[in-house]
């Protein structure tokens, strides 16, 4: 009998951990994003576009990808090769090529349509392909590059998407299940802000500049006349050319591939919304050693939230983020860990298809959610009536003249 | 079903070649559906081997009769190279659909489906095509194929959007809906490197129906510039150095793959390979199975001669067209303009031309400043039978068709006064400055045949015009939000410092002699009333 009811506890065990294990994903998409218009902004599009490359190499297909490029640098008439948009100086690779598919283009790209876009609220006359028909199972690469700030992002050189919309978008997403997990990139000036507000599960955030700093452009090329990538974009494609379809290649390996001197800024990274282990990661690195180091300053939060519990999450039961994950299609399914074989044997079917709840002990450290039983009630009525606010100035400012006023009188008597 | 692809290829007068593709599929036996089956969710299940399935399901669900969707780049030059193949060359895209309903709102709301779902399967911004620039011209736009007689109304809807720019993404799509894609047969010279960078290109897509069956023209027309890519500036041309391609095999499953070489009036030159027949002054081929691959060609010995547009010339170039026209908006303010039309007719007969103007409301006409003008004289009965359709701020663009007559050899001016709208802050887009394309006017010859009954020519498009509208200053609300900022703060902070400072009269007395200390204590105590004061009474020691 003890030992019946001991398997059994132990089955318990691993029915709970195997919840957690069992956050596989079945497809892969990504969404691509360049804000910025006019033709001196090209190396935004080539980096765009370089992801577009990287992503269709590694095996998600045209259908998974929504690619938004706010202006037209390949038959743009300042472009002397056209239908062609390179991303080095000696014009080596055309990243436009002959099979491309951008869906948002021009003056569609803007603020309201990359959040309907990501919230899934679209009216019922937009075309399949221009909708992110992910699902709870799905991974989603989302990659922005443009012209920032701090916990901004200019669409256009007319309107900015804050932090806080984006972080809100996939709060809906969440609550909507239709992401596993979700790898955002930034590469803007001071691009570290935009992933600082997020506080939903499962995201795992990186940017290529710290708030106070710039990102720089990398190279020009003289025949087009402008810069044609950016240096920290430019950096983590010519890492990702490494990877192909079956690496095992984690995404710490990406992360620690990051050399500051030569990005020109300090690029961060945010896990701590993210549950699964980002591997051992280059040995070599000052990442590794979990703070110290040439390069990353980590005192104070540094440049990698979530640093501390990384240690802590279990390597061996959450199985490590691999950079494939994200880029690629899915493949191949490995059944050569037996573990994973056997719990797969005893899963819940009702443990997949619940949305994971969020982790509680972490995410109030960083940034907590908007939620209406904390702070006050008073803040949300201000909300619900938007008349209380400018009549409660009033009604302040008129208690404070009356208190000066009564306050001059009695002084005076 | 069957699929024929045609390519035509001529030699222009300045040298370029103009290359006009074209893939046809024919679903035989096959009716555009019935848009009041619409009502009932299910369709008869159609069965498409050639005929491309996602265009087929996109005309199925929204009913459409006849559409024609064209995406077109640079400024056809009609003087030089005469009449294009097809005539559909409007800058921008250019989409028209013939629907039949009994009701207009399911009209519209079909011919937005369609736009959204166009826009979806060719990459572009058709969505934007919406009520503000949809019109629905009687006259210009006779349906190229049949009508279905269903006891319903047949409605055109046509909009066009002159500043959409066209790249490689509309290109992809379009290839995909070719049976054999781009692998083979002619549509493997359509490398987008050298499509985009010619003088002038254009993609369109044509459903009709003819009694046969249903129809579906994919076209694609290019204007090279051989004297500008070949090394030697000469006006030699072949597949190879316009495309950068051959074709290598023909698709398997077209019945027919014929390319024409437009032999040209006079020169000495060769054209290789061996035309299999020559006719009418064209030269044909059938691509069959090669051993080689195909690149068709024309060389001539002698470099290119420019033309001397000289008066004195003895006998100058007859005119490709019957007549030119020429389109601008004249004044230099930012509120008002003047729209002006020249036409020359450069043949001894009288022309009769359909003029259509679609112009969206943000420039509106005074149709009663229309002033018409043949050879300096004016002339109001040159103009007749006007058609307006009054554009609505906001909603609905203006529908302008008028018959202008052109007496021979003649030149006719045509001035109408417009408005500049003033639009709201949100209406601009994100590059406001650069001006708001206007779409191109069309012009429609109207033959009158010997029985008396009118048929309409080929159509002329002008250029696109760029209208500059008033902008406001986009920084003035964070100016606006400064300057209030910083009047509240100085008023209020007046305001508190009247309110809560007190002023208080020190009077200051006479030192006391040395020998009194007690009116030194004295004096403390009292100054201690009037701290603030001190400052003020330092000033006044002096002059006590």
């Amino acid at each position: 009998m003890r030992l019946l009811s001991l398997s059994l506890f132990l089955l318990f065990y691993f029915l709970l951990s195997s919840c957690d294990a069992s956050s596989q994903h079945t497809n892969n998409w990504a969404v691509l994003v360049c804000s910025s218009r006019y033709w001196f902004n090209y190396r935004h599009m080539a980096n765009a576009l370089g992801m577009y490359r990287t992503v269709k190499r590694l095996g998600i297909p045209d259908s998974n990808i929504i690619l938004m490029l706010a202006d037209d640098a390949a038959c743009n008439s300042r472009n002397k090769f056209a239908g062609s948009v390179y991303a080095n100086p000696g014009r080596h690779l055309d990243l436009y090529g002959e099979n491309i598919e951008v869906d948002y283009r021009g003056y569609e790209v803007t603020v309201e349509n990359f959040l309907r876009l990501l919230t899934g609220r679209l009216s019922s006359s937009v075309p399949r392909s221009k909708r992110l028909l992910t699902d709870s199972s799905s991974n989603i690469f989302i990659y922005l590059t443009g012209h920032g700030g701090n916990e901004f992002l200019k669409f256009q050189d007319n309107e900015e998407v804050s932090a806080h919309d984006i972080a809100d978008a996939f709060h809906q997403m969440y609550e909507g299940g239709r992401y596993n997990e979700i790898f955002f990139m930034v590469d803007t000036c001071q691009a570290n802000s935009m992933y600082s507000k997020f506080y939903s599960p499962g995201i795992l955030a990186t940017g290529s500049s710290v708030v106070g700093e710039n990102s720089y452009s990398h190279e020009n090329d003289y025949d087009i006349g402008v810069a044609v990538i950016d240096s920290y974009t430019h950096y983590v494609l010519e890492y990702m050319e490494k990877v192909n379809k079956t690496s095992r290649l984690t995404m710490a390996d990406l992360f620690t591939s990051y050399d500051v001197p030569k990005i020109g800024s300090h690029p961060g990274v945010r896990s701590d919304l993210f549950e699964r282990p980002l591997g051992p990661g280059n040995p070599n690195h000052p990442m590794s050693e979990y703070g110290r180091g040439r390069g990353w300053t980590v005192e104070g939060g540094g440049e990698w939230m979530g640093r501390e519990i990384e240690a802590g999450k279990n390597g061996r039961v959450l199985r490590e983020a691999l950079i494939t994950d994200f880029f690629g299609g899915v493949v191949d399914v490995d059944v050569n860990n037996e573990d994973d074989a056997e719990l797969r044997l005893f899963e819940d079917p009702e443990c997949i298809s619940t949305p994971k709840a969020p982790l509680s002990p972490l995410t109030d450290t960083y940034s907590s959610p908007p939620s209406s039983r904390s702070s006050s009630s008073l803040l949300n009525m201000l909300d619900t009536y938007p008349f209380l606010r400018p009549f409660l100035a009033f009604i302040l400012l008129g208690a404070l003249f009356v208190l000066v006023f009564s306050g001059m009188t009695s002084g005076r008597s | 079903e069957k699929f024929e692809e045609y390519l035509s290829i001529k030699s222009l007068r300045d040298g370029r070649v103009t290359s006009s593709f074209s893939f046809t599929t024919l679903l035989r036996d096959a009716i555009p559906r019935d848009p009041r089956t619409l009502a009932f969710d299910d369709d008869t299940s159609q069965h498409y081997t050639l005929f491309p399935l996602s265009l087929g399901q996109i005309l199925r669900q929204y009913a459409i009769t006849e559409m024609h969707l064209t995406l077109n780049a640079g400024k056809w030059n009609y003087d030089t190279w005469g009449y294009p193949d097809e005539p559909d060359v409007g800058v921008g895209a250019e989409l028209r659909a013939w629907m039949a309903g009994d009701s207009i709102s399911s009209i519209d709301e079909r011919w937005q489906g369609v736009r959204n779902a166009l826009a979806g399967l060719f990459c572009a911004s058709l969505g934007s095509l919406d009520e503000q620039r949809t019109t629905s011209p009687r006259l210009s736009f006779p349906p190229e194929g049949a009508l279905p007689d269903w006891g319903l109304p047949h409605e055109l809807r046509h909009a066009s959007h002159a500043s959409e720019h066209v790249c490689t993404e509309n290109l992809t799509p379009f290839l995909k809906l070719l049976p054999c894609k781009s692998l083979s047969g002619l549509a493997t010279l359509l490398n987008p490197h050298r499509i985009f960078d010619a003088d002038w290109h254009g993609i369109g897509l044509h459903v009709l129906w003819r009694p046969e069956g249903v129809e579906v023209r994919l076209n694609v027309q290019l204007v090279f510039d051989p004297l500008r890519i070949s090394a030697q500036g000469k006006q030699d041309w072949s597949f190879h150095s316009l495309f950068d391609r051959k074709v290598e095999k023909a698709c398997p499953v077209a019945s027919s793959t014929r390319v024409s070489v437009e032999l040209p009036n006079s020169g000495v030159y060769r054209v290789y390979p061996e035309p299999q027949e020559i006719r009418d002054g064209k030269a044909y081929y059938n691509l069959k199975n090669n051993n080689e691959a195909w690149n068709i060609g024309t060389m001539w010995p002698t470099d290119f001669e420019y033309r001397i547009c000289h008066a004195a010339l003895s006998s100058p170039d007859p005119a490709l067209v019957p007549f030119s026209v020429t389109r601008n908006l004249l004044g230099p303010t930012q509120d008002r303009g003047q729209l002006s039309i020249v036409l020359t007719n450069n043949q001894q007969d009288t022309l009769q031309l359909l003029y259509l103007e679609t112009m969206p409301w943000i420039v509106q006409f005074y149709l009663h400043t229309i002033r018409v003008h043949s050879d300096n004289v004016p002339r109001d009965d040159l103009i007749s039978n006007i058609s307006y359709v009054l554009p609505v701020p906001h909603a609905r663009p203006a529908t302008f068709e008028s018959v202008l007559t052109l007496p021979g050899r003649s030149t006719l001016t045509f001035s109408m006064d417009v408005a500049k709208a003033f639009l709201r802050y949100t209406e601009h887009p994100p590059d406001a400055q650069r001006g708001w394309d206007l779409p191109p006017a069309i012009f429609t010859p109207l033959n009158q045949s010997l029985n008396g009954s009118m048929s309409l020519g080929s159509r002329v498009y002008t250029p696109s015009l760029l209208v500059d509208l008033a902008t406001p200053d986009f920084s003035m609300p964070y100016n606006v939000i400064i300057f209030t900022c910083s009047v509240m703060a100085f008023i209020f902070g007046s305001v508190f410092n009247v309110l809560t400072r007190k002023f208080i009269v020190v009077r200051v007395r006479p030192d006391p002699p040395r020998n009194q200390s007690v009116s030194r204590t004295e004096k403390r105590l009292e100054d201690t009333d009037s701290d603030t004061s001190n400052e003020l009474n330092t000033s006044k020691s002096g002059v006590h």
